[in-house]
């Protein structure tokens, strides 16, 4: 029917633009270590911690986010969650830290196409520009707490706290049918 | 053809005619009009009345800057818009507008009646008139006021339109598309910065538009126009128009307010109405020109009387003659152009009537060849007409005496008192101004941002000029964005520079009671209100602009200020940077609320937090209740209850059976590290040393000053791991302040904190059968009373699922709280519902919860306690670790107000009517029979309905209420008194026993 396919074509015109996907979850802790044991969890965890804020290592599948001087976001599949408990636990009377899971603390969407970024300046402060493919920030999507990870230059992802997701979702497809309207 | 527009002319799309209606009147302008210039091209100037006296209004201008052709626009339900300027305002087709401020019709306005009163609503006269009797003010006086007052009819619909919100980052942003701002912004793209160049007009080019006959590099102004463009375009430029810098912010940051669809003739889906920008720019250049003053004299503001700037836009940007037969005034050579222009298009231009003496000989010599007749040296004293200006009266001012009048006929009179520089946006950055003697004008002085000021807007005059200093500000800005830029110099011809003289009220020989010479247009404020409130005591121009509402209106004085400054400088005697200029405010031009609203509406107001077992609550008909941002279930009502009903049940059961309560919105701290017990212990009033492993405790956290801030229960996981339960509201602010200590004052301690809250969903069970409900359900730990006694935690599966597993109750029943990760709430919930069935298991809300709490006197933070309670007053004297060398807030229990004697203290209060239930907040009296006002010694805090106990139960703090147990107090309330008598606040099991189970 002529209705349908005007939806599907207007749906599909949006989504060329820009697609919001909700990821599955994965294995996430909160590293606070002490500059005197990066290289100690690092090892453990088999990633070298990256020094500063805003910049991810990543290897074998697992991910390290520097989010403070003293802090870290660690990712990995959910499958190595034990394995990588029990590394940061081997060295925890070397190198005293927090290896704190907050898997299920966070939602992540996925946020791509050509008119990502600009769908994400509806509601993040941060200059867009100078977050570069490989990096991610601590920032705020409207009042939300969120990392925002760039994985590429039409590629985003964003971790928001499960009770404030639903709020963000929201304003991302208020969002992505204004552009599609292009005004 | 329209009798007034010119075929050909202007930038309109004269093969495109665009049907809209004013006051039910059907009219045809062009793609491209204003609404003002569509009706002027119908030699309709008469467009509204004014606010206070109603008179007869039309366009003094053609810009944003307008205060009087202010109409409401329409669109459909919800979408009516009062208080729009017919100047700005697009045509779109089948806009519908009406005038505004009429009793009857616009030619006939019975509030006219003001005018003839006029001097009964002199300046201030709100305040003289409506004084006495005082009993007048609220039932007649205010409610009229009211009424009388204020411009168009407030919208009574809920506004329809989306509203979006945008952030961009730039490095160098130029307000103001005009040559300035073009020739900025084109230096600036070419050093390669990223720029953004905003203008609130449709089209780019600021006066450029008005000005076709100018010659620019060699092309005519307008090909130069589009040259200039494109090039921004293709450099990457952000051109942005219909766009308004609506106020400039700290660092560098500007509001833009972008009008998206009030121009469109057809509403596109999804489409946003306007858009608020908000730019944080490394450099901004302002290049916001200058606004044209009018002159005062009596009969200023008769339709048809307008500015001779905004005539020849009417005319170059709209093809349209603003009349056949003109008179101009003038102080300031530009206006000589205007009338140039005009007799080119064939308006008669009468004479120019200069109050200069000696104007220049070029222009004279241009005006006589032209067959003007110019009137040097003269003012004007008076205009008639009654909805249009059909004469004025010309006197000749000679050694200071004004000499005999002389009437010439018109249709329209075209002023220029000179240009004022916009210093709007300038001003919101607190920069301070400077007096410039020479061209009687404020200049921007001191900028306190990054921020350059080009052309126009600081003083500038002429095209030439203009855009010299335009290009030096963007290379300027350029250079101080690391980059490289040479100011380019581009050859204007046929340029219009010129000067000119500024005035207070135009010399004049009528009595000066006799005169009604407008400042404000909006406000209809006379240069006699100015010279009154001067007189009755003002001073500063401060207090003239709140005595005589000058420059109050929406306009924010664009058109009034400077004149009423002259004005009040003149009759103070002082010069006028000592009378001083009214601070500009955001936003420069009238803004939506909408716009700033942004996304912020419906659903999205604000964030509403869901636990996640919230959809089953849902399902279940749970009422629900905000908490800080979550919303909770409330009570889960069955059919035909009510809330008491609902809850007295949830009650029975749970102390009856077992109830079941989702708690996943209580805060959840980890604090981990070796130095975690050290941290716990200086934290929180409670010694932790000892706690072993396995076991909780309730905490207690104070602030410096002693009082309770938070509390929960605290297990400790390991020798280094504690996880911390917070209040729902406390999370957040809890975890902030331990942050802070533990940053500020203990960086020594090997100790992290993590804010688990939502990766725990968290679900309650309590009640006699919780434990049986569990049992089947739990591996990994023996939970029987022995193994697991009250106040223990351990991680187990439960259902399977990970769980960290505590008991405890905050019932006073066998209680159990066990948390799995986030996701698996609801399963959890779920299963325990299935265990629970044998036992008629019942989900309770916060309401319950809050009832069986205070059964037992458990306190709520926050509603028992209000930020001035410490520890003992709440009876908790227990949880202070007394032996501990510090805790936060230690120091400030031994203040002599917090051992003092008498404190108020939380104690039970028990009416002597058990069907009575006390209100929350109602205060309390020892000694109902003592005069008014009575001592209150204290207030309820909590009060309730008990179906355990049945009959009503309340918690209060009372002036020494420890002391007073078993004493009757009254509770004063619009019934009558209420008795009750204090007692402990445990009302129900004192001795705990059920806790035992």
């Amino acid at each position: 029917m002529m209705t349908d396919q005007t939806h599907d074509f207007r749906v599909s015109a949006e989504a060329a633009q820009v697609r919001i996907e909700e990821l599955a979850p994965v294995a996430r802790f909160s590293l606070r270590v002490r500059e005197t044991g990066r290289a100690a969890l690092g090892a453990a965890l088999g990633l070298e911690l990256p020094g500063k804020v805003g910049r991810c290592v990543q290897a074998e599948g697992r991910t390290a986010l520097c989010l403070g001087p003293d802090e870290w976001l660690v990712c990995a599949p959910e499958a190595a969650r034990d394995e990588l408990r029990a590394a940061a636990a081997g060295v925890y009377g070397d190198a005293p830290h927090s290896f704190a899971e907050i898997s299920d603390r966070e939602i992540t969407f996925e946020i791509t196409g050509p008119a990502a970024q600009e769908l994400l300046s509806i509601a993040c402060p941060r200059d867009l520009d100078r977050l570069a493919p490989g990096q991610a920030i601590r920032t705020v999507f409207d009042t939300a707490q969120v990392v925002l990870w760039r994985d590429g230059a039409e590629a985003f992802r964003l971790d928001v706290w499960r009770s404030f997701a639903p709020h963000v979702r929201a304003l991302l497809d208020t969002g992505r049918a204004e552009i599609a309207a292009g005004l | 053809m329209s009798r007034y527009r010119i075929e050909g002319r202007g930038r309109v799309d004269h093969a495109e005619p665009v049907r809209f209606s004013f006051d039910g009147r059907e009219f045809q302008g062009l793609r491209g009009d204003t609404v003002a210039s569509a009706l002027l091209a119908h030699g309709v100037h008469l467009m509204g009345r004014s606010f206070k006296y109603h008179r007869p209004r039309g366009p003094v201008t053609a810009d944003s800057a307008e205060p009087n052709a202010l109409i409401g626009t329409s669109r459909g339900a919800g979408r009516f818009e009062p208080n729009t300027r017919a100047t700005v305002q697009e045509l779109r087709e089948g806009l519908a507008c009406e005038s505004q401020n009429r009793l009857g019709s616009l030619a006939f306005d019975l509030g006219a009646v003001n005018d003839a009163l006029h001097p009964v609503f002199s300046a201030g006269f709100y305040y003289k008139t409506f004084m006495w009797p005082r009993s007048f003010w609220d039932k007649l006086y205010e409610p009229v006021i009211r009424r009388a007052a204020g411009l168009g009819k407030p919208p009574v619909e809920v506004d329809p339109d989306i509203y979006a919100s945008r952030y961009l980052h730039t490095d160098l942003l130029v307000v103001g598309a005009g040559p300035a701002g073009i020739a900025a912004a084109l230096e600036a793209a070419r050093a390669g910065a990223r720029v953004t160049l905003v203008d609130e007009n449709p089209e780019m080019g600021g006066s450029l538009l008005s000005e076709p006959g100018l010659g620019i590099d060699g092309q005519a102004a307008w090909d130069w126009l589009d040259g200039a463009l494109a090039e921004l375009a293709r450099l990457g430029v952000r051109l942005m128009n219909r766009t308004t810098a609506i106020g400039y912010y700290h660092q560098n940051m500007v509001g833009l307010c972008e009008k998206l669809t009030d121009h469109l003739d057809e509403l596109p889906p999804n489409a946003p109405r306007e858009r608020m920008w908000r730019v944080r720019a490394t450099r901004v250049v302002l290049a916001q020109g200058a606004l044209e003053k009018p002159l005062v004299f009596h009969g200023n503001d008769r339709p048809g009387v307008m500015l001779a700037g905004s005539a020849q836009t009417y005319l170059h940007r709209y093809g349209v003659r603003v009349g056949d037969r003109a008179v101009i005034v003038t102080s300031h050579d530009s206006a000589y152009f205007a009338a140039f222009d005009l007799v080119q298009a064939g308006t008669k231009v009468v004479a120019i009537v200069d109050t200069r003496p000696a104007p220049r000989e070029d222009l004279r010599a241009e005006a006589r060849v032209r067959g003007i007749e110019l009137l040097a040296g003269h003012t004007v004293t008076g205009t008639r007409g009654r909805l249009r200006i059909a004469s004025v009266t010309v006197n000749e001012v000679k050694g200071g005496r004004v000499g005999d009048p002389r009437m010439i006929h018109c249709d329209c009179l075209l002023m220029s008192g000179g240009w004022t520089p916009s210093l709007h946006l300038f001003s919101h950055t607190k920069g301070s101004l400077s007096w410039d003697a020479e061209s009687q004008t404020f200049l921007p002085g001191h900028l306190t941002e990054d921020c350059h000021i080009a052309g126009a807007g600081r003083g500038l005059w002429g095209y030439s000029a203009a855009l010299a200093d335009g290009a030096m500000a963007g290379a300027e800005a350029a250079a101080a964005l690391g980059r490289e830029a040479e100011a380019a110099t581009l050859a204007v011809t046929q340029d219009r520079a010129g000067t000119g003289e500024t005035h207070k009220e135009l010399p004049t020989d009528r009595k000066s009671s006799r005169v009604r010479a407008f400042i404000d247009f909006q406000n209809d404020v006379t240069a006699k209100d100015i010279r009154l409130a001067v007189r009755e005591g003002m001073r500063s121009i401060e207090h003239v602009k709140r005595y005589t509402t000058n420059g109050m209106a929406t306009d924010q004085g664009k058109m009034s200020n400077i004149n009423g400054l002259m004005i009040a400088a003149d009759a103070v005697g002082k010069p006028p940077p000592q009378v001083g200029l009214t601070t500009f405010r955001p936003p420069y031009t009238p803004t939506t609320f909408g716009a700033f609203a942004g996304y912020h509406r419906g659903a999205q107001f604000e964030v509403t937090r869901r636990t996640p077992i919230d959809a089953w609550a849902e399902q279940h008909g749970a009422v629900f209740e905000p908490v800080s941002l979550w919303r909770r279930a409330w009570y889960f009502p069955q059919a035909g209850e009510d809330m008491e009903a609902a809850v007295a049940r949830e009650c029975l059961a749970t102390r009856g059976s077992v109830g079941i309560f989702d708690a996943s919105t209580l805060g959840k701290i980890e604090v981990a590290g070796p130095d975690a017990v050290e941290f716990m212990n200086r934290m929180y009033t409670n010694p932790w040393t000892k706690l072993a492993p396995g076991r909780c405790r309730y905490g207690v956290l104070l602030g410096e000053d002693g009082y309770i801030r938070d509390d929960g229960v605290i297990g400790r996981l390991s020798d280094d791991l504690f996880h911390v339960t917070t209040t729902t509201g406390g999370a957040a602010r809890v975890l902030n302040m331990m942050e802070d200590y533990l940053q500020t004052e203990w960086p020594d301690l090997d100790v992290w904190l993590t804010s688990t809250t939502e990766q725990w969903a968290t679900v309650a069970l309590n009640g006699p059968k919780a434990r049986e409900v569990l049992a089947g359900l739990v591996e990994g730990v023996d939970i029987s009373a022995e193994a697991m006694p009250h106040m223990s935690v351990a991680e187990c599966t439960v259902a399977g699922l990970p769980a960290r597993l505590f008991r405890l109750s905050f019932t006073g029943e066998l209680g159990f709280e066990i948390n799995v990760p986030a996701r698996h709430g609801l399963a959890l919930w779920e299963a325990l519902m299935e265990a629970g069935k044998p036992h008629d298991i019942c989900a309770y809300g916060t309401e319950t919860m809050h009832v069986l709490r205070a059964e037992k006197g458990f306190i709520i933070i926050g509603q028992d306690t209000d930020g001035t309670v410490a520890p003992e007053d709440a009876g908790l004297g227990w949880a202070i670790g007394r032996k501990k060398p510090d805790f936060v807030g230690k120091r400030s229990l031994a203040r002599p107000d917090l051992v003092a004697k008498g404190r108020r203290q939380l104690v039970g209060l028990m009416t002597e009517d058990g069907a009575v239930k006390l209100e929350e907040g109602a205060q309390i009296v020892l000694d109902p029979e003592q005069p008014l006002p009575m001592k209150m010694v204290g207030h309820v805090t909590s009060s309730y309905h008990s179906a355990t106990l049945g009959r009503s139960i309340a918690m209060a703090l009372i002036d020494g209420g420890t002391e007073r147990l078993g004493e009757t107090v009254h509770v004063p309330m619009p019934e009558g008194v209420v008795r009750a008598r204090i007692t402990s606040t445990a009302f129900y099991d004192p001795e705990g026993h059920r806790l035992k189970l």
